[in-house]
């Protein structure tokens, strides 16, 4: 279990490695940022790129910024980085709240933000977080730079939008405004798995009233999916059993995930429908609070 | 065959060598440089064998290349206890809780631990309920004990840790 | 504790272990930290088909890469090698013999069918993926049921006739008017999945050939030294003398590393063919592959019992899925245990045991840590389905079928004696320590707030070491051990054992028991184990939880002797006879008169260097191998209590809290028997809820990697309860075996309180296992079976 051959330049500036990426001898060509999991694809050979372009001295892509109610997450921003960054909790409480399911420390003290979500595992909790916010996910390429919204950016099992030889660069969301709440939770097999199903809501209130409520899940689809009948289930309503019940639901009918060794269609289904009524709960309560 | 010069501090120590670019860090600190305390358990991320604290933090071992480990500072097992053989007062707190029995799995969470009192003595937020220790330990996988002494040696550990002065090097 | 000066009874504390020091500063030797002078690297290609004929391999392309050395085929390696044979004696088996490398048939996916040694692993790997096989696929057959049919494809051909590798049927008392006297009877079945036994380390040798003096040394990853060296021998075409076996630190073995296997006959025959250092570890997605698994039984019981709940009679039949090659020992063992266990501490007069023992396209069965161990789990899930058809609690069923002391010397139907065994004792401890009627108000409590709590119970006897009587039952040698003890020239003591330890703390409990018998220093004693030119021969090694008595009655003899000669000498030094004389901390002194005294050192120099000055008529030797016959052996045995929370949302099952009462006589170190007791319990509870070796129905094996194949970890195990019993026994070596009982009776105790949980809302029992969340929520009837 050990990497196959290839070459390998790290550069030290973006533009250094969008031309390694673009450059028309390269054959095929990967980028490898925290390499939780690329390098294990290398050691498994289920990866055999020709040139690997390690970013991990990118400074410029590790930044965290909030302006003008937008936080913008560089790539290279380890996700334990993220996890205990104030700016993160406060503008993003929904990220804050699903990083900690990433795996175990280890893991994130060198994973990355734009890592998982260049990633797309459909399991995975940042492509979830991303999906519910409609994140817009920056990517430079030899052409320049583009922005792509998450609804268009995750576009199957582990594939993306991203070009190859574009390069994301940054993860921007809009910060959480008052009367807003976020909630994350998933069930794996053992704690730090990659989930079975994971769900994650935020929900702004204008009184008692849901003004705009947002869901996400992971693992029921080949890609993170939106429950946008359970999201319009919930607006202009007020939080309740029942409604919470009627929401997941309406998600639930949506979903059609397939079964593995881990847990079954049904399981899943069953489970996406627990979750949704947990998470929709927990996040309304803390938008009560946040008001 | 791509290689390259890199320069590693690893336990205080500064190591140059050429080495292929596909090499892990894990085989370069075991096969390179003798540092065979560093154990393979899984070589994909999963079981923590490998786990070495790397510029302050917890890292696998095995899912990094050596190449990138380029100007950072390594700690290993090797790198704790004192030249005279004083344990380090983690390795003293396992020893102390019969934490081990094989012993494969145990440099990994050694450095697990290590970094876990670290992280405290900094002043960051650490586990402090059993509960809150197993979770942080789930990182590392052992197939022997149990868990239930280690988590024993744990807690004794970040109990102690930055109660004293005296604690190993590195 | 534990300083140079010898403290008098070591024995019984939790002395701090003498192997810490090396693993915590991670200066052991295991198998991969092994670099000898030249070595090369060996990297096997696999089969990725489960069955099929291999039409040809063409490895040129594999040969020209810069590095590599060799390639093997199966051809090459058959050339140099004899196949595998674990053929015995044993009416009715059918042993397939197979060669080190595939050349004609794959039969499992993971089977080797070429070898590469390179100057490096990576190297070998890049050869690896060069190599063309073309592989005409067969019908695989991924069941024992699919195995056994009418017409199934057959792995063997003539050699496995209807894939069948052993069957056989046993009769013990009526049966028939056991059954024709049952006021009930009461059925139960289980199929069980396979699982593995992981250990943190996996395979591994280096094999070192000096083509000078034709030596070859292979220090392997194993169980037992011994057992490896012989039958390598003979396939790899090596004389023995010019062979040795060794090994250091073992990251674990669990049964596993208790075989030869195939991957070693290779690389042993590739050191002596290129003349080297030759190193080969197996990598995790091999070692899940390929390294095989265990526990793939499916059993049905029938019990005739009387409308208390005395049991009358049963009938077992069990099917045991082989996976394709045998291995060491013949599954007819594993047979032989469970049947022979199955009836365990409890009063049965008549039993009937049917096993099939099936040919699969499967990586090997092979031993898990209480190998045995289906046996404990359906009994004891059948005495909890007893109790509820007649209307009697968990507790009431056992107590009315276990033998106590009382009632021993006593016969199992299976023809075992059974004499100081403890298990109705352990129960009833347990039972005191448990408010059952308050555990069921809670039970009550929680289903009104919606939540559902499960409460079981189990008991067992394990065989460790077992009885002379017992190992004939199963059809396996119940050979005694040895130790070689010597009293260096300095006083000091050196002690070499067959066994291997790999995680049990041998060197700190032997020697714990030598200090104590001969009155030297804990850290004045040496543990030599691991290595056929200095350890006395024994074909078990370690395994089989035979340590704690056969290997400590071993030293204790040994002890005894010299210090028998010790004595003898000092008391013409010392003008006292020996009632008067006590050695403490390496000096013999007279009793009570402080300044007449001799160190032992003394002595050892004396019968050293120059024995002829010794006092005349006394035995100068300071070697003595004993041999210990285990005292007509014995059980340990424990009871354990498990209580569950089922999460009906999402189907979790936290085991909320775990209370052990055990009984493995006297414990040389508590510290040792907890950490023993806990690691099984932990292995138990991993095989049920998380663990899986899972092939498709085309053979694919699906759990190659640890993200799929899941092993417990910290937050997923419970903190465990343990309360120790201690019984002395007349015997001089009161210590008996721990290692494997916690895997073996665990899982009986938490299906047992799985089972409670589901009672309690009217779902039917567990009949298959592992108890994942989708299946706990499909057995709550909350979701649909697929
Ligand atoms: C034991 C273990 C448990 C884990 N558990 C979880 C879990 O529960 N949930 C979870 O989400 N993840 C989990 N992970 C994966 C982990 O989160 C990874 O960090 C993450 O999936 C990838 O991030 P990375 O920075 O390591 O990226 P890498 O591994 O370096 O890269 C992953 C892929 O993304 C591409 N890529 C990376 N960065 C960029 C970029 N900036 N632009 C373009 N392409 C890029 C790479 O080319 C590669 O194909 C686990 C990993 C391990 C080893
Ligand atoms: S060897 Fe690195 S995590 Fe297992
Ligand atoms: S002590 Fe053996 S794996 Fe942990």
């Amino acid at each position: 279990m050990k990497p196959p051959v290839f070459e390998y330049v790290s550069p030290a500036s973006l533009d250094d490695a969008i031309a390694a990426l673009s450059a028309p001898d390269a054959g095929d060509v990967k980028v490898l940022a925290g390499g939780q999991s690329f390098v294990p694809l290398l050691s498994l050979r289920l990866a055999q790129p020709s040139l690997v372009v390690d970013i991990n001295r990118i400074d410029e892509l590790a930044t965290i910024t909030e302006e003008g109610g937008v936080l913008t997450i560089g790539s290279l921003v380890r996700q334990r980085q993220a996890e205990h960054s104030d700016v993160v909790k406060k503008a993003c409480p929904l990220m804050a709240e699903a990083i900690p399911f990433i795996g175990h420390t280890a893991i994130r003290n060198r994973g990355t933000i734009g890592g998982s979500i260049a990633h797309a595992d459909p399991a995975a909790e940042l492509p979830t977080v991303a999906a519910c916010l409609d994140a817009e996910l920056v990517a430079r390429g030899p052409g320049g730079e583009r922005t792509i919204p998450a609804a268009e950016f995750f576009t199957g099992f582990f594939t993306t939008a991203l070009a190859e030889d574009e390069i994301l660069t940054a993860v921007r969301v809009r910060a959480a405004g008052p009367a807003t709440g976020a909630a994350y939770e998933e069930v794996a097999r053992r704690h730090g798995d990659f989930a079975m199903v994971g769900v994650g809501a935020q929900v702004r209130l204008d009184g008692d009233v849901v003004a705009e409520a947002r869901i996400a899940l992971s693992g029921v689809d080949i890609a993170p999916v939106r429950a946008s009948k359970a999201e319009a289930a919930l607006t202009g309503r007020t939080v309740d059993d029942s409604v919470l019940e009627e929401a997941a639901q309406a998600a639930v009918a949506a979903l059609s995930p397939s079964s593995d060794l881990h847990g079954s269609a049904a399981y899943r289904k069953h489970v996406a429908g627990v979750l949704i009524r947990k998470t929709v709960a927990t996040a309304a309560a803390r938008a009560r609070e946040n008001r | 065959m791509s290689t390259r010069e890199i320069t590693v501090t690893v336990n205080g120590r500064k190591r140059t060598a050429h080495v292929e670019v596909r090499r892990t860090l894990a085989d370069f600190l075991r096969e390179d440089l003798g540092l065979t305390a560093t154990h393979l358990g899984c070589e994909h991320g999963v079981c923590g064998a490998c786990t070495v604290v790397v510029d302050g933090h917890t890292e696998r071992s095995c899912t990094q290349l050596a190449v990138q480990a380029d100007g950072r500072e390594i700690t290993t097992v090797e790198g704790l206890a004192a030249a005279d053989g004083t344990l380090h007062p983690v390795q003293q707190a396992l020893r102390d809780n019969h934490s081990f029995q094989c012993g494969f799995c145990t440099p990994g969470f050694v450095m697990s631990i290590y970094g876990m009192c670290e992280e405290k003595k900094a002043g960051r937020p650490v586990p402090c309920s059993r509960e809150e220790i197993r979770e942080e330990l789930s990182g590392n996988i052992c197939r022997c004990t149990g868990y239930q002494s280690i988590v024993d040696g744990a807690e004794a550990a970040l109990a102690g840790a930055g109660t004293d002065t005296t604690g190993g090097q590195a | 504790m534990a300083g140079g000066s010898a403290i008098s009874g070591l024995v019984g504390a939790s002395v701090h272990r003498k192997e810490d020091r090396t693993i915590l500063t991670g200066t052991g030797r295991y198998i991969d930290d092994v670099q000898e002078r030249g070595m090369l690297h060996c990297h096997f290609l696999r089969s990725s088909v489960a069955h099929g004929r291999i039409v040809s391999i063409d490895a040129s392309a594999a040969r020209e890469v810069e590095g590599v050395v060799r390639v093997f085929t199966g051809a090459d390696m058959s050339a140099i090698t004899e196949d595998l044979s674990f053929a015995q004696p044993i009416p009715g088996l059918n042993s397939p013999s197979y060669p080190a490398i595939a050349h004609d048939v794959v039969r499992f996916v993971g089977e080797p069918v070429a070898l590469v040694v390179a100057e490096s692993r990576y190297i070998a790997e890049d050869a690896a993926g060069l190599i063309e096989i073309d592989i005409d696929p067969l019908d695989p057959v991924m069941s024992t049921t699919a195995g056994l049919a009418e017409g199934a494809p057959e792995l063997f051909g003539e050699v496995v006739p209807g894939n069948v590798v052993h069957t056989d049927e046993q009769l013990f008392g009526d049966i028939e008017a056991a059954f024709s006297q049952a006021d009930h009877v009461v059925e139960q079945s289980l199929d069980q999945h396979r699982w593995a036994c992981n250990p943190m380390e996996t395979r591994g040798g280096v094999a070192t050939y000096e083509t000078g003096s034709g030596q070859l040394t292979y220090e392997a990853s194993t169980q037992t030294t011994h057992t490896l060296r012989f039958l390598l021998a003979g396939w790899i075409r090596h004389p023995i003398h010019q062979f040795r076996v060794t090994a250091n630190n073992i990251g674990g073995g669990f049964g596993l590393k208790f075989s030869a296997y195939r991957e070693d006959v290779a690389v042993c025959a590739a050191a002596k063919a290129i003349g080297g250092a030759v190193k080969w570890v197996e990598d995790r997605n091999e070692h899940l592959v390929a390294a095989g698994s265990a526990r793939e039984e499916q059993l049905t019981l029938q019990a005739a019992v009387k409308a208390d709940g005395t049991l009358l009679g049963l009938r077992v039949t069990m099917k045991l899925d082989a996976g394709a090659y045998p291995i060491n020992p013949p599954a007819t063992v594993y047979a032989g245990l469970v049947r022979t266990t199955l009836p365990g501490p409890y009063k049965l007069p008549a039993y009937q045991f049917r096993h099939h023992i099936v040919a699969t396209n499967k990586a090997s069965y092979i031993s898990l840590r209480g190998p045995w161990a289906v046996e404990t789990l359906v009994r004891e899930r059948l005495m909890d389905k007893i109790a509820e058809t007649c209307g009697i609690s968990p507790v009431e069923v056992r107590t009315r079928n276990l033998i106590t002391l009382d009632d021993q010397p006593t016969k199992m139907i299976t023809n075992v004696t059974l004499e100081h065994v403890t298990a109705a004792e352990t129960f009833q401890k347990l039972v005191e320590m448990v408010d059952l009627d308050e555990i069921r108000r809670e039970q009550e409590a929680a289903r009104k707030e919606g939540r559902l709590l499960g409460f079981g119970v189990g008991t067992f006897i394990e065989p460790a070491p077992g009885t002379q009587e017992f190992w004939a039952a199963v059809g396996f040698p119940f050979g005694s051990e040895p130790c070689r003890i010597r009293i260096e020239i300095d006083g000091k003591v050196t002690a070499f054992t067959p066994q291997t330890p790999h995680g049990q703390s041998h060197e700190t409990t032997l020697s714990q028991l030598i200090a104590d018998e001969l009155g030297v220093g804990f850290d004045d004693i040496r543990i030599v184990y691991g290595d056929t030119d200095a350890t006395p021969f024994s074909m078990l090694g370690t395994g089989g939880s035979r340590a704690a008595t056969m290997a400590s009655g071993a030293v204790v003899y040994g002890s005894r002797e010299l210090r028998k000669r010790v004595l003898e000498i000092a008391t013409h030094i010392l003008e006292a006879s020996v009632d008067d004389l006590d050695i403490a901390d390496g000096v013999v002194s007279v009793k009570g008169a402080p300044g007449a005294s001799v160190p032992m050192a003394q002595i050892a120099m004396g019968c050293w260097l120059a024995p002829d000055q010794m006092p005349p008529g006394t035995n100068t030797e300071m070697e003595f191998v004993a041999n210990y016959d285990g005292e007509g052996g014995g059980f340990s045995q424990a009871s354990h209590a498990c209580w569950i929370e089922v999460d009906q949302d999402t189907g979790k099952i936290e085991i909320k809290r775990f209370l052990v009462v055990e009984d493995c006589g006297k414990m040389i170190n508590p510290a040792v028997v907890e950490g023993q007791v806990i690691g099984g319990i932990a292995m138990g509870v991993g095989g049920m809820l998380l663990e899986h070796s899972a092939y498709s129905d085309d053979g694919q094996y699906l759990t190659a990697t640890f993200m799929d194949y899941l092993m417990p970890s910290a937050p997923e195990l419970p903190e465990i309860e343990i309360e120790h019993l201690e019984f002395e026994s007349d015997k001089v070596v009161g210590s008996r075996g721990v290692g494997e009982g916690g895997t073996v009776l665990a899982p009986a105790a938490l299906l047992n309180a799985i089972d409670d949980a589901l009672a309690q809302v009217g779902r039917p029992r567990v009949t298959e296992t592992p108890i994942t969340p989708t299946r706990m929520l499909e057995l709550l009837g909350v979701i649909e079976k697929e």
